[in-house]
């Protein structure tokens, strides 16, 4: 009789404590974002945010790209394909940009003035790709990215996203850290298509060996 | 000679006048009170007809009304159980999804109406039609207010059992004829919980029916007026009869904890896993008219009907101030409409908090529990009528009184003991053995 | 008990018997991924219940054999997509070891490096056990735990994408020592996350865990007792849930756990609540509990502090020396191992993974046999499978 009446109370008691949880909750905000529709989570801090470093949609900056292959080599998945031609011995086309790591995860992509290896308590000045200067404490620098000449045509280079595994190991072994995954919402995540071919990006473009833009020259000069 | 030819033989010789009068209260009907009341220009028509010219108005508005109780029960569940879990619900469809059923019912309409090869073709599409009409055709005998009743049943309560129990035809109609081993699973599953959780409902209303001395649902309510008269507090036991009958009830509309039939983690999703378009649609409607009705019957029975707080001769009788204040009293048609949803958010609330009992602890849990104490409570409510005749105001108070004492003893000074030693549920070698034999 | 027997592989009725077969899966929702329980039904009482596995089956090992030991970390998060942190993890313990046979080529992971990988480890077994108590409680028909589950898996989460990039699929922990270094204010956060989420499993113990119902669907059911979980080499916390405190990270302390002070959970007999060891209630408790101790050691970490120095020793290549070894270490689901055979090329001769979700789901067809429908699904939640390591 005893454990009669204890099934039933324990029966009752639990699913009142139980109740009781759920019906706290029931009166607390929600946690939802309404993602698609309301964007503003992107904004709030602490809540939801794409991290600096999220690993999002492959992309080249075609002009630094010295066609190394490694990131072809290392892909496990074989999405990346790449096709160079060897410029005649001595002979180079520009030079690829330093890329300079910034202590708090952000990345500043253009050419150092000066010395590659700043001096401590200095302010290095960077000029940009889009032309703008930029002068940071070389504390903040965690490291920089070396100048690499460019000795390769490339005529194709082309990475298919539909096969990528977003393991990031290319952008890993990329000596210019040319190819790079956006962490960004629009150009990183959201990027889906109706067709799959739609998801072969074909990054390399002929026509910047005919005309050389104002950056490679820069970067001749500046050579 | 067999009963069926000796009626049509000679109708006289059962008295068929007697039946209609067991049948239909016919003395003076509510329909006619209400032609003389409220609308004498019926009057100049036949009696008959005027009655069921009342009858075929109340008859269509309930068809209009009753349907749509279900879309927004859904929507309720929905976005109770969204904010339980932290979660918004539906958005999208109308401000804050208050359309979502409405998309949701379109979208069901245009699907395909798919039938199995080689299920019971009839059975498969008539199923659905059992089990939607069972579950409105209880509502004729639930009172929402002092006329607003559709049939004014001698035998109302019993009616309802009658027609709530063909409900478990239609899922074995829809288990079987749908060539599926999951579906078939569901509904034997479910016939054997509906058939055996009747029997605590029957009891638990036993316990009204010998209190209110009658099976008519009107005179049950009538006899409930103010809070005190209500029957969850006119005699302890029949506080202990109402949580009993609406557990069982929470079992007879196949929610969880008791959702076995339809046990979406274990049967996929039960009796009607086979059905698509608005043939599921009428299930899903069904499901949701059932428990408006059950939590219904259960407000009526217990808490008073659409007798609220205070005792109705203390309120005006009519107008909009009496209205008013008689659903501010939980008394009245909002009344009813208030204290039903409120049970129907208990259902919701305990839907989403428990998780689910297996086949065999459901009928243990129905067979050890639900009918002993059923039966201890209709003993109780039996010798309670020989010591109190009449009820008294005594005879509430003490009721009120053991009530709360009972309950501060049983949290309070029994809790910590009884929490100790529940009884061991079976090993697995018991229960291997005990099912090969 | 005896040694397990040979079981037979199909099911055969008898002529005109009341028995019937039901297949539960590949899609069912309860079967926790692309399970298919071939089942022989009498009413609702199974009497033999077939395991058919291989529907995810993705060549993991034949395919190791082409890939260098760096490409094949990728693959390792897809086995046990749950806890991939702790699969990363298994897989680089076995390359370093073999790398430490020949010492000028590997000196030992750094030490930053090393609290990186436990700190992160033990995140993610608070992710994993946090998982598979949410769909325990769906698959028992509780569908709140599983979102309230869920939403502080989030949070954990969303740590990993701050420091990995990534929310399912890390590639962190690389052999040498892991690729990233904190973000600022992740050990801020990381600290906010256990202060907030050590409350919260005594809510949900006392919102599922000590519920009547829940007991009485997971108490005495599917007793594994140790001997028979040894037979069948069932590990991790279904071993510890039979009542064998055997932990490989304080019996066989890899990385830096034995700086680190722990208990061992252990399934016990509680005649109060009428649960025995090995049941499914004490394979689902171990797992709660378990969660308290990874706070515990993630606290430790905390409080002494990351020390400061390299996160990945320096090497050149990952080239092993030829020899071939067989190394494990405790996942959240149970001892994952890793044999690999090298012949001093990049690239492993063979590789072959010792899952500790095959093992476990090896026992579910004695386990099942007599019961109900209904237990079947318990017994599954309970051994707590990823079909992605299963058929790896």
């Amino acid at each position: 009789m005893r454990h009669y009446l204890s099934n039933i109370y324990l029966g009752v008691y639990t699913a009142l404590v139980g109740m009781r949880i759920t019906f706290k909750q029931l009166l607390q905000p929600s946690v939802t974002h309404q993602y698609p529709y309301d964007r503003s989570f992107e904004q709030k801090k602490n809540i939801r945010e794409i991290p600096k470093g999220y690993r999002g949609k492959l992309h080249n900056r075609i002009e630094d790209c010295i066609g190394c292959k490694k990131c072809e080599m290392i892909c496990p998945v074989d999405c990346i394909t790449i096709a160079t031609q060897k410029l005649p011995k001595g002979e180079r086309l520009w030079d690829s940009m330093n890329v300079v790591h910034l202590k708090d995860r952000t990345e500043i992509v253009g050419n150092i003035e000066g010395a590659e290896k700043p001096a401590p308590n200095t302010a290095v000045t960077i000029q940009t790709r889009d032309n703008r200067t930029v002068a940071v404490a070389s504390e903040e620098i965690a490291n920089v990215v070396e100048r690499k000449p460019v000795i390769f045509y490339l005529d194709q280079f082309d990475i298919d996203m539909s096969l990528c595994m977003y393991c990031g190991l290319c952008t890993e072994v990329c000596p210019t850290e040319c190819l790079i995954m956006f962490d960004n919402l629009s150009d990183g995540i959201e990027y889906s298509t109706f067709d799959r071919t739609d998801l072969i990006y074909e990054f390399a473009k002929p026509e910047m060996y005919e005309q050389p833009t104002d950056e490679s020259t820069e970067a001749e000069a500046a050579d | 000679m067999p009963l069926g030819l000796q009626v049509a033989w000679n109708p006289d010789a059962i008295g068929v006048e007697n039946l209609h009068q067991f049948f239909v209260q016919s003395s003076e009907s509510w329909a006619q009170r209400y032609v003389q009341n409220h609308a004498p220009f019926l009057e100049h028509l036949p009696a008959p007809l005027g009655e069921f010219a009342i009858m075929l108005v109340c008859c269509v508005i309930f068809v209009a009304v009753v349907p749509l109780l279900p879309l927004g029960l859904v929507l309720a569940e929905r976005k109770v159980s969204a904010h339980i879990q932290d979660r918004v619900g539906p958005m999208r469809v109308g401000p804050h999804g208050i359309l979502q059923t409405l998309a949701d019912g379109v979208k069901l309409i245009f699907k395909e109406d798919h039938i199995p090869r080689e299920g019971d073709k009839f059975l498969f599409v008539v199923s659905p039609y059992i089990i939607f009409a069972c579950s409105f055709a209880v509502f004729a005998a639930i009172p929402f207010g002092r006329s607003i009743l559709v049939s004014e049943l001698n035998i109302g309560i019993f009616y309802i059992m009658a027609i709530s129990s063909v409900i478990v035809m239609g899922v074995i109609m829809a288990g079987w004829a749908s060539n599926s081993k999951w579906s078939l699973l569901g509904a034997m599953r479910s016939a054997a919980q509906i058939v055996s959780y009747e029997i605590p409902i029957g009891l638990g209303i036993l316990t009204v029916v010998m209190l209110m001395q009658t099976l008519n649902m009107q005179e049950i309510v009538k006899g409930q007026d103010g809070i005190a008269n209500w029957l969850i507090f006119r005699t302890p036991f029949t506080f202990i009869a109402f949580f009993v009958f609406f557990i069982s009830s929470i079992a007879e509309v196949n929610r969880t904890p008791f959702d076995l039939p339809e046990a979406e983690s274990e049967l996929v999703a039960g009796f009607h896993t086979e059905y698509s378009g608005m043939r599921f649609a009428l299930f899903f409607i069904a499901e949701y008219a059932n428990m408006f009705a059950v939590s219904a019957i259960a407000s009526t029975l217990f808490l008073g009907g659409w007798h609220g707080i205070v005792p109705a001769e203390m309120l005006p009788q009519s107008g909009i101030l009496g209205f008013l204040l008689r659903a501010v009293t939980l008394g009245g048609l909002l009344g009813v409409v208030i204290k039903t949803l409120l049970l129907v958010f208990v259902m919701m609330w305990l839907r989403w908090t428990l998780p689910r009992l297996r086949v065999d602890q459901l009928m243990s849990l129905c067979w050890k529990y639900f009918i002993p104490i059923s039966f201890f409570n209709i003993l109780g409510v039996g010798i309670w009528g020989l010591i109190f005749p009449k009820d008294s105001l005594l005879s509430i108070i003490i009721s009120i009184a053991v009530i709360i004492l009972g309950l501060i003893f049983t949290f309070g000074v029994l809790g910590k003991s009884l929490s100790q030693g529940p009884e061991p549920p079976p090993s697995s070698a018991e229960r291997r053995v005990s099912a090969t034999t | 008990m005896a040694a397990p027997q040979p079981e037979s592989k199909f099911i055969e009725l008898k002529p005109f018997s009341d028995e019937m077969i039901v297949s539960m899966g590949p899609q069912h929702p309860s079967t926790h991924g692309v399970l298919r329980l071939e089942l022989k039904l009498d009413g609702e009482i199974v009497r033999d219940a077939i395991p058919h596995i291989g529907y995810l089956h993705r060549c993991f090992e034949k395919h190791s054999e082409n890939l260098n030991y760096q490409q094949i970390i990728p693959f390792t998060d897809r086995m046990d997509y749950i806890a991939a942190m702790n699969m990363n993890w298994g897989f680089c313990l076995a390359v370093e070891e073999l790398l430490a046979t020949d010492e000028k080529k590997f000196s030992g992971v750094p030490e930053r490096g090393e609290y990186l990988r436990v700190l992160i480890g033990e995140l993610n077994r608070i992710g994993s056990h946090l998982l598979s108590f949410g769909t325990y409680g769906m698959d028992l028909g509780a569908f709140t735990p599983f979102l309230y589950a869920f939403r502080d898996r989030e949070k954990i989460l969303l740590l990993f994408e701050k420091i990995c990039g990534a929310r399912l699929t890390y590639n962190y922990i690389r052999v040498g020592g892991v690729s990233r270094d904190t973000p600022p204010g992740f050990i801020d956060e990381v600290k906010e996350f256990i202060d907030y989420f050590e409350p919260q499993i005594d809510k949900y113990n006392a919102l599922l865990t000590a519920n009547r119902i829940f007991i009485e669907r997971t108490a005495k059911v599917a007793v594994m007792d140790t001997e028979m979980a040894i037979n069948y080499g069932v590990t991790g916390p279904n071993l510890r849930g039979a009542g064998l405190q055997w932990d490989l990270r304080r019996d066989e302390p890899y990385s830096i756990y034995d700086r680190f002070d722990f208990d061992v959970p252990v399934g016990k007999d509680i005649p109060e609540l009428g649960v025995v060891a090995g049941d499914c209630w004490n394979r689902y408790k171990v797992r709660m509990d378990e969660m308290k101790q990874s706070i515990q050691i993630i606290r430790q970490i905390l409080e002494s502090g990351l020390p400061n120095g390299p996160i990945q020793a320096e090497m050149k290549a990952v080239r092993p020396p030829k020899g071939e070894i067989f190394s494990r270490s405790e996942a959240p689901r149970g001892e994952l191992g890793f044999y690999i055979v090298s012949d001093g090329t990049p690239k492993p001769v063979r590789l072959k993974a010792k899952s500790p979700c095959f093992t476990a789901l090896s026992a579910l067809q004695e386990l099942s046999r007599g019961l109900m429908v209904a237990d079947i699904i318990a017994i599954i939640g309970s051994i707590d499978i990823v079909m992605g390591e299963v058929d790896r």
